[in-house]
């Protein structure tokens, strides 16, 4: 096991790490922007250096930045957290090059999985279902060729997206050279690769992913999956496991392709495959997520391990925890809300401020991981997240029902939070009925939030 | 308000001493207020200007193969090379922001700095 581990990141993932290196007796480094030093890894963590000023491109993302900060505190791993720098080939190999070991894949597992196209490719070559769409990445020339031959509605997507960027619905031929152009700029802009490729469309599926972990000896686990449809704009609101959607038998086919993808790609560490479910119960692949995720704790919750400790081990050329098979009993139902700095009466409008209240929820089967404590100043530099509230209980029914309590019990003043977001979501009866699927929030929003056209 | 009103009247008060003012016309209202947190705000009360690390690294007084024999008490001028900060290949200048006396230097060659780290003090002239 790692002696000293360096936490590329912060907030509330910065903690999560810091938690488990603590529990296995490792040393841990925070690194921090100037607009951080009263964040809370900061003092949690056994050090802290200061990195950088606030933009993140020039602490955050800065891979020689925190190169030198290993260096200099003489860290021998380093931990990327999710967002930032951890799914970026280059960090990954630039942590190998100085010596340092990468607390998740390898720089070529990187390149494989998380560029789409390619990950694609490997899912195809694993047996995983995926969406009829084109294997490689289209070029303007083909594009009427390629899109007619899929159907329309069509989705162009990122080759290097994520985060829901890049993504755009086309539903008419008309229409597919200039959503075409926007989808290219748009990538470009955000990912610095304009490459982009075409899927099928497919109306209203759930979003199902599959957590899996291997290590180098070739013990590989996949996790009970965790349904995230509830989301707005492509971000995820409410994450659960098991999904109310899947029944055994198709627990056990999506726990096999998430085996046979890991297996396939030779993966070293903790990922997620995200696959779409269809209302007929038909999945297809979707992606890989190379990092740890932010909904992970669901997932801990009903099966008792730690995910974090189980990405160490994997990284450190240990065996996981369990090596008796591919599979792990499941225990109760989890769901996890995302609690974001956000004025849910404006639009979802970013708030910040200064956190004056913050009582926290409490009691059996709560769980709360943030970096938020009352008097914290909010940076305005990065994500919106405060929290995120995760609850277990042994069947949907009562998780559901503590949801509902806990919320009640969240108070925030200072700054406007979707905790009451949260609650128009489990007071709904199609969430408590357990019939979610991507456009649910849209659905749930409509009266309040006029809709624009995909 | 305008915004080139309101970048006057900020001006103006940053002349002042006051901390919050507010300012009524009919239906219009506008409070202004300084941040004066002393934990955001570590104003010295010095006359000495910190010279900062420009990023976080490992200090040299001198880039490779040169050598700079500063002393404490040395006339510097606006600009001039007081160091470099090594991050990976990388050398980030540290110069001098004024003219005038090298009164603290706080840093050794070699040493680990962070972003932000005061490594000289320089009085200017």
């Amino acid at each position: 096991m790692f002696k000293k581990v360096l936490i590329a990141n912060r907030g509330e993932i910065a903690i999560r790490v810091i938690r488990t290196l603590r529990e296995l007796g490792a040393k841990s480094v925070a690194v921090y922007s100037q607009a951080d030093h009263s964040s809370l890894h900061v003092r949690l963590a056994d050090e802290a250096v200061c990195i950088g000023p606030a933009m993140a491109r020039e602490s955050y993302l800065s891979i020689p930045a925190i190169i030198s900060a290993a260096k200099i505190t003489g860290a021998d791993a380093i931990h990327p957290g999710y967002g930032f720098l951890s799914e970026n080939a280059d960090f990954s190999a630039a942590c190998r090059d100085n010596g340092i070991t990468f607390i998740g894949p390898s720089p070529k597992s990187i390149q494989q999985l998380g560029h789409k196209a390619e990950a694609r490719k490997m899912a195809v070559k694993a047996g995983v279902p995926v969406t009829p769409g084109t294997k490689d990445c289209v070029g303007k020339k083909e594009a009427a060729a390629q899109a007619a031959k899929i159907g329309f509605p069509i989705m162009i997507k990122a080759a290097a997206g994520g985060g829901g960027k890049g993504i755009r619905i086309v539903r008419e031929a008309s229409q597919l050279a200039n959503e075409m152009n926007m989808a290219s700029s748009e990538a470009q802009a955000a990912f610095g690769n304009g490459e982009v490729y075409f899927e099928k469309y497919i109306e209203l599926p759930r979003h199902i992913e599959v957590q899996f972990a291997r290590d180098m000896h070739g013990n590989v686990i996949a996790f009970p999956e965790r349904d995230c449809s509830i989301q707005r704009r492509h971000q995820k609101l409410v994450e659960e496991t098991p999904s109310p959607a899947v029944d055994k038998k198709l627990r056990t086919k999506l726990e096999k392709a998430a085996v046979d993808l890991a297996e396939a790609a030779n993966y070293v560490g903790v990922g997620t495959v995200e696959f779409l479910l269809t209302q007929d119960g038909e999945f297809y692949f979707m992606e890989v997520n190379t990092r740890l995720q932010v909904e992970h704790p669901v997932t801990e919750c009903v099966t008792g391990f730690d995910l974090v400790r189980e990405q160490l081990l994997a990284a450190s050329g240990e065996k996981l925890t369990y090596t008796g098979g591919h599979t792990v009993p499941l225990l109760g139902h989890s769901i996890e809300h995302r609690i974001n700095a956000e004025d849910f009466s404006r639009n979802f409008q970013p708030s910040v401020g200064r956190v004056e209240e913050w009582i926290l929820p409490g009691g059996p089967g709560i769980r709360i991981d943030t970096h938020v404590y009352a008097g914290y100043n909010l940076p305005v530099y990065y994500d919106s997240m405060l929290a995120k509230l995760i609850v277990w209980a042994p069947t949907r029914e009562m998780a559901v029902e503590r949801s509902r309590r806990a919320l009640a019990e969240f108070k925030v003043k200072g700054v406007h939070t979707t905790i009451n977001a949260h609650q128009l979501i489990v007071e709904s009866a199609d969430f408590k009925a357990g019939k979610t699927d991507t456009g649910f929030m849209e659905r749930l929003l409509a009266p309040a939030e006029p809709v624009k056209a995909a | 308000m305008d915004v080139k009103t309101l970048t006057k009247l900020t001006k103006w008060m940053e002349s002042t001493d006051l901390e919050e003012i507010t300012w009524k016309n009919g239906e219009d209202k506008i409070s202004l207020k300084f941040n004066n947190n002393p934990v955001h705000n570590s104003v010295l009360s010095s006359a000495m200007e910190p010279v900062l690390a420009p990023s976080i690294g490992i200090f040299r007084f001198a880039r490779p193969g040169k050598t700079n024999h500063l002393k404490e008490g040395a006339s510097v001028k606006k600009g001039q090379e007081l160091g470099i900060v090594e991050v990976g290949k990388d050398f980030k200048s540290v110069t001098a922001p004024a003219n005038g006396l090298l009164k603290i230097i706080s840093i050794e060659d070699g040493k680990p700095v962070e972003y932000g780290q005061p490594m000289f003090f320089v009085e200017p002239k």
